[in-house]
């Protein structure tokens, strides 16, 4: 799924490894997760959505699914 | 903080006691059998005594799988999943060679074999999620 969490990442200027600390993950799952080779659980989609204060649709872009 | 580290301090440390404790526990059980002393069900019981500390490896590694992250955890679902098949195919293709002759192997082949495709499973799966 296509998603703009890298640039919401740089926007803060935090790193993958601080952003993996903040939501309790590896730094590989958020390295899979930018890079759209991982979609992330409800759970995880929902806890990257109140990291950054915004809603979820405008983190994933739920187009590109069929 | 480094919460997933691939090998985290914590396993590392649990993992390596128990592996210490089941060498110390393998040497003397096979010292014990050696003194010729242990017969019947006692010489079976001597010969069982490494697999208590392997319980506790058992236990360090249970323990790690439930530190892992939900990415990690697909990945290992996948590695030990092809390690599954993998075993199955091989060990199950070498025991109908026996029947055709083939020199009988020892158990202690099987979990190397798995071991094996686990890693090779592994470095796959997170190539795929790199």
């Amino acid at each position: 799924m296509k998603n703009h969490l890298k640039a919401l990442r740089a926007e803060r200027g935090w790193s993958q490894n601080d952003l993996a600390e903040r939501l309790g993950v590896s730094r590989q799952t958020v390295n899979a997760i930018e890079n759209e080779r991982y979609d992330p659980s409800l759970p995880l989609a929902f806890q990257i959505s109140r990291l950054f204060g915004l809603p979820l649709e405008a983190i994933f872009d739920a187009s590109s699914l069929v | 903080m480094k919460l997933f580290s691939p090998f985290p301090r914590r396993y590392l440390f649990e993992l390596g006691a128990a592996m210490l404790v089941y060498a110390l526990v393998l040497c003397s059980s096979i010292f014990l059998l050696k003194t010729g002393y242990f017969e019947g069900a006692s010489a079976t019981l001597v010969a069982l005594l490494p697999t208590l500390p392997c319980i506790g490896a058992c236990w360090a590694i249970l323990r790690q799988f439930r530190r892992l992250d939900e990415l990690q955890l697909r990945v290992q679902l996948e590695a030990l999943g092809f390690a599954f098949a993998g075993t199955a195919l091989l060990t199950f293709s070498y025991g109908f060679l026996e029947g055709v002759g083939w020199r009988p192997l020892s158990m202690f082949v099987v979990w190397p074999v798995m071991a094996t495709l686990w890693l090779v499973g592994l470095a796959v799966a997170a190539r795929r999620y790199r």
